[in-house]
């Protein structure tokens, strides 16, 4: 593989290079051998089991059997059904009960592609440089830069997790659970996961969790949907939305926000590198990515469907929060169906509540070059903990105070992430073009085409809402 | 080996996983037989990819960017104040 053309900006630092050369027949395996942290233990395991199932499915054509792939499946799937969170589901929602079965069921599924395409490049960059986003955008472009990467990431990250405390407090609200009961509950749901101080158990229970967003699945077949009109927007992407077309623009943000989001870059880059993954395991890593953005994409559709009797019956959604879509839909699914919903809403509070919060503690971790992996006890990485923690329970205190402006937030977030995003995906094609850092990995023809063309649609897309802003005149707004 | 991921196992991890059978992840060299060099936790420590030139074309790019940014976020400050200040 190539070697780096200029030395590091450190010239204690010895410069990286992309490389698949084995630890122990590195020329500096001896000094490593002395240097070994629990960190490497634990990945050292996942990499075993691992090339274990490699070797005993290694007639297996399919990403070397299914072992491999139940061992390899993870940051994917996570990183889909945790953007699948309670205020995209609840974008999702609005969608099916102000515009029924149409153009938004189709558009959802593209949303998706796009994620796809965006998210399959964190996979080869972590599992060809083995560091983290955030390290790799403050390695290459700088501080300055980075600050300006990390300021994104940070004050999406924050607003989100607050409107999943929000999810979770509203889905657990219908049951008449009380909102410090439901948040103070969560945030040991939270504390729980991270206490294994280990990656793989940390994945696991996350992953358990998030099988949840399935919910919306049951609620949709409930809610009797016309499968005919779905097969015709599916193929014609018809009928086209009516009405405002700023409330349509918005949607249409909203329901980008709820796919693409800058902290989904972070976290699965970050989430490949902790599990260990190599170049070798590309292949598994993009059908990790290519599942998790199939089954998010079925639930989002579920939950159109499920809210489309709202359509149906004239009723107005345009001010629900979450349990309020729940009880106005049990008329029409029943106690069990609305039950699902806001069990759905407040699962995918909970799974993103855990993600994204790990999320914002990978990436500042990396910048201040501490400990930063789930296979770190708590003691050893405590900054890292803290963080994850003192996010989630920050945002957590956020949803409790009583008039805190919390439509505020959930009105902005997926705008906000849907305009942080272009910024974040030219540090992303950069980095993926970037032969010093990905050798013989680096994007092609066809990546880079897509990468630039869902970069310019987002613009266009923040462009049209910031016209609209201006001149609200021009699009009814 | 291929971008696209199908390689063949290496064969030093490969003859960790059939050999061992009670992996002994106290021994060094069966931790450093299963990682690639750079995925020690100490070998990132002490090496880095260091900085890139940034051209004019790049540094216009992530300036412009920046800039669209920051502008769209006090856009929706406004939209947000009117959506909220707007009689229901």
């Amino acid at each position: 593989m190539d070697a780096p053309s200029k030395p590091p900006h450190d010239s204690s630092y010895r410069p990286a290079h992309p490389t698949t050369e084995s630890a122990a027949g590195s020329a500096s395996a001896g000094e490593l051998a002395r240097l070994i942290t629990h960190e490497d233990v634990d990945r050292a395991r996942d990499r075993w089991q691992v090339a274990r199932a490699r070797w005993e499915g290694r007639g297996s054509k399919l990403f070397g059997g299914f072992g491999v792939l139940w061992l390899l499946i993870g940051p994917g799937v996570l990183v889909f059904l945790g953007e699948n969170d309670a205020p995209s589901m609840l974008s999702y929602s609005a969608t099916g009960a102000r515009f029924g079965i149409g153009f938004f069921v189709p558009f959802v599924i593209l949303t998706f592609l796009v994620g796809f395409i965006v998210q399959e490049m964190t996979v080869r960059l972590g599992a060809v440089t083995h560091r983290g986003h955030a390290e790799l955008i403050f390695d290459r472009f700088g501080r300055f830069w980075g600050f300006f990467s990390m300021a994104d990431l940070v004050l999406g990250n924050f607003l989100t997790l607050v409107t999943e405390f929000i999810g979770v407090r509203a889905g657990l609200g219908f049951f008449g659970i009380r909102p410090n009961v439901a948040v103070g509950g969560s945030l040991l749901i939270v504390l729980a996961a991270i206490a294994t101080g280990r990656y793989w158990t940390w994945e696991r229970i996350t992953l358990g969790l998030a099988v949840f967003n399935g919910l919306f699945v049951p609620a949709a077949l409930l809610a009797h949907p016309d499968w005919h009109a779905t097969a015709h927007a599916l193929l014609t992407w018809k009928p086209l939305p009516t009405g405002s077309r700023y409330d349509i623009l918005l949607l249409i943000l909203a329901d980008i926000g709820a796919t693409v989001t800058p902290w989904m870059l972070f976290f699965q880059q970050s989430a490949v590198v902790d599990k260990g993954m190599q170049p070798r395991d590309v292949n598994a890593g993009r059908f990790d990515t290519m599942l998790g953005a199939l089954l998010a994409s079925i639930f989002a559709i579920a939950a159109i469907l499920a809210t489309t009797p709202l359509f149906h019956h004239g009723i107005s959604a345009g001010n629900f929060e979450a349990a309020q879509f729940a009880e106005a839909l049990q008329p029409w699914i029943g106690h069990v169906g609305a039950s699902l919903f806001a069990l759905g809403i407040f699962e995918a509070g909970i799974v993103a509540a855990i993600t994204i919060s790990t999320s914002s503690a990978y990436a500042f971790g990396e910048v201040l070059q501490t400990g930063h992996s789930l296979n770190r006890p708590i003691r050893d990485a405590w900054p890292f903990y803290l963080t994850l923690l003192g996010s989630a329970c920050a945002a957590a205190a956020l949803v409790l105070i009583p008039k805190f402006p919390l439509e505020f937030i959930v009105l902005t977030v997926n705008v906000i992430a849907v305009l942080a995003m272009p910024p974040a995906l030219a540090f992303l094609l950069l980095l993926v073009n970037d032969r010093e850092v990905m050798g013989e990995y680096v994007n092609g023809t066809w990546a880079n085409v897509a990468g630039v063309a869902v970069t310019i649609l987002l613009v266009i897309a923040g462009l049209g809402f910031g016209l609209a802003t201006v001149f609200p005149k021009w699009l009814g707004g | 080996m291929k971008p696209d991921g199908e390689t063949p196992i290496q064969d030093e991890r490969e003859l960790a996983a059939k050999t061992v059978t009670h992996l002994n992840l106290k021994d060094p060299g069966v931790v450093l037989s299963l990682l690639e060099a750079d995925q020690v936790v100490a070998a990132k420590r002490q090496s880095r990819f260091g900085p890139r030139k940034l051209s004019v074309e790049v540094r216009v790019l992530l300036w412009g960017l920046r800039i669209y940014v920051v502008v769209m976020l006090i856009l929706v400050v406004v939209s947000v104040y009117r959506a909220i200040s707007a009689p229901y």
